[in-house]
């Protein structure tokens, strides 16, 4: 069945690219702009969607998703905040240059996961040297070419 | 939201009563411009009688009533600019859906017969077969089809999406949402379904008992309060963290408690207490319904089963 939504719609073949992979898990129990944020700021981040790239207009993401057009107002709203986003009157909301913000927010939550992790490390008697001198063979994995990750996925 | 500020239906102390059942009581509620309004409820709560009374069906025993500053009751020019999808649908008998919408056309003065022909071709209904041939989820597509074809401002849904299939309602959401974003419709849609109305409404009101428990703003609502399992370090209480905790569940050593505040107040109140385990989760529309009506000493978990 094709319910004609779309056809004064006009969307673009960027677009239609963009909002497919904008997508809503119905099983997330947080709100809805938060998770289109954090979609967004994922496509960003892998380059999926470029510097000074237009988004998505409000109408057709929400045209789309089936979801309250003022829930995307207010996703693109907040990530202008963030200053991950820039709006442009009559033309719609474009992707910021600096990608700086959502940098420094990818590194808090990797080193916050750092900690965890050093914490599961120490209950499981890792110790400080042993884990430093691991971490930096990691590290180092991808300049050197050797072959820790075939030894550790062997070891499970 | 930007232009969701404007206040045009207003609802001021309203009640109705029906001999001796008191169906609605005292009920004041404002409604933004563009604002996708959620009304929830048991049936039995109030619900249908809010929105007829929106509609100008029945006239409120007491209270005011205005949508754009105007009273409804008697009103021809506000009712041409609102659309009421009851429950049950009725045509004229014999009617087809091309005379329904010829009629429909000569109520409302933006009605566009374009659209509705092209909505009948995307819904795949037949425009000159006799509506009483139509299945029950047929006659709700059509009411749904006129409704979007009048070129209202407000539209009142009376559980209308819940006759749907999960294809359909998809579509109509679209609908919906295109024209929110275009024109500034704003629906008011009735249901029991939570689920349903979380995706597409932004603002929810809550009825009970004729009553109304609370209206918010959906993501406010959500943000404002949340879920934490925890198992705490021996000797350690939920009460000493320092939470406003409205509901706490024992099971073993795992607590469940839900609190009012931030993720991250939440979060780093029961961190400071150094928990063996500790994971937050969000509280869905029903969890956060159930939590509102408890505190207000209903038991309403019957409700949402």
């Amino acid at each position: 069945m094709q319910v004609m939504v779309y056809q004064d719609v006009g969307i673009t073949q960027r677009e239609e690219a963009q909002m497919g992979m904008i997508t809503i898990d119905y099983k997330d129990r947080r709100p809805l702009y938060q998770q289109l944020m954090e979609k967004i700021e994922e496509l960003a981040l892998g380059g999926l969607i470029k510097a000074d790239e237009q988004l998505p207009s409000v109408r057709s993401l929400a045209v789309e998703l089936a979801i309250n057009p003022n829930t995307i107002q207010r996703a693109y709203g907040e990530l202008e905040k963030k200053g991950i986003v820039y709006s442009v009157p009559g033309r719609g909301s474009f992707l910021a240059a600096s990608q700086e913000a959502l940098l420094s927010k990818s590194r808090d939550v990797i080193l916050r996961d750092l900690l965890q992790l050093i914490e599961r490390a120490k209950s499981c008697g890792i110790g400080r040297e042993m884990f430093l001198t691991e971490a930096a063979k990691f590290y180092d994995e991808g300049n050197d070419g050797s072959d820790y990750n075939t030894k550790y996925q062997q070891a499970f | 939201m930007m232009k969701g500020m404007m206040v045009v239906i207003t609802t001021q102390n309203i009640s109705k009563r029906f001999n001796d059942v008191l169906a609605l009581n005292d009920i004041s509620l404002h409604i933004n411009k563009g604002a996708v309004f959620g009304l929830v409820g048991t049936n039995g709560a109030g619900k249908s009688t809010f929105l007829r009374l929106l509609a100008g069906i029945y006239r409120p025993d007491s209270g005011s009533i205005t949508i754009d500053d105007q009273p409804i009751w008697e009103n021809n020019e506000v009712k041409r600019r609102i659309c009421y999808i009851s429950d049950e649908q009725y045509f004229f008998a014999n009617a087809t859906p091309l005379e329904v919408a010829r009629y429909y056309n000569g109520i409302y003065p933006n009605f566009d017969l374009q659209r509705f022909s092209e909505l009948m071709q995307g819904f795949e209904l037949t425009g000159n077969r006799k509506i009483n041939t139509f299945s029950k989820g047929m006659k709700k597509q059509l009411s749904v089809i006129l409704g979007l074809s009048a070129g209202v401002d407000y539209i009142f849904c009376d559980e209308t999406f819940d006759g749907l299939d999960p294809v359909m309602r998809h579509a109509v959401k679209s609908l919906f949402a295109a024209d929110v974003a275009d024109r500034g419709l704003t629906p008011i849609i009735a249901s029991h379904n939570l689920r349903e109305l979380e995706d597409i409404c932004d603002h929810v009101g809550l009825l009970h008992r004729g009553g109304v428990l609370l209206e918010k703003d959906l993501d406010d609502m959500k943000l404002g309060a949340g879920k934490v399992q925890c198992v705490l370090p021996e000797g350690v209480e939920p009460s000493s963290l320092g939470l406003n905790i409205v509901i706490d569940e024992q099971r073993g050593q795992l607590h469940t408690l839900i609190a009012r505040g931030t993720q991250e107040e939440i979060m780093a109140k029961v961190a400071a207490a150094n928990p063996v385990f500790m994971e937050f989760l969000p509280l869905t529309l029903e969890e956060f319904f159930i939590m509102e009506t408890e505190v207000a000493g209903y038991d309403l978990k019957k409700l949402f089963i």
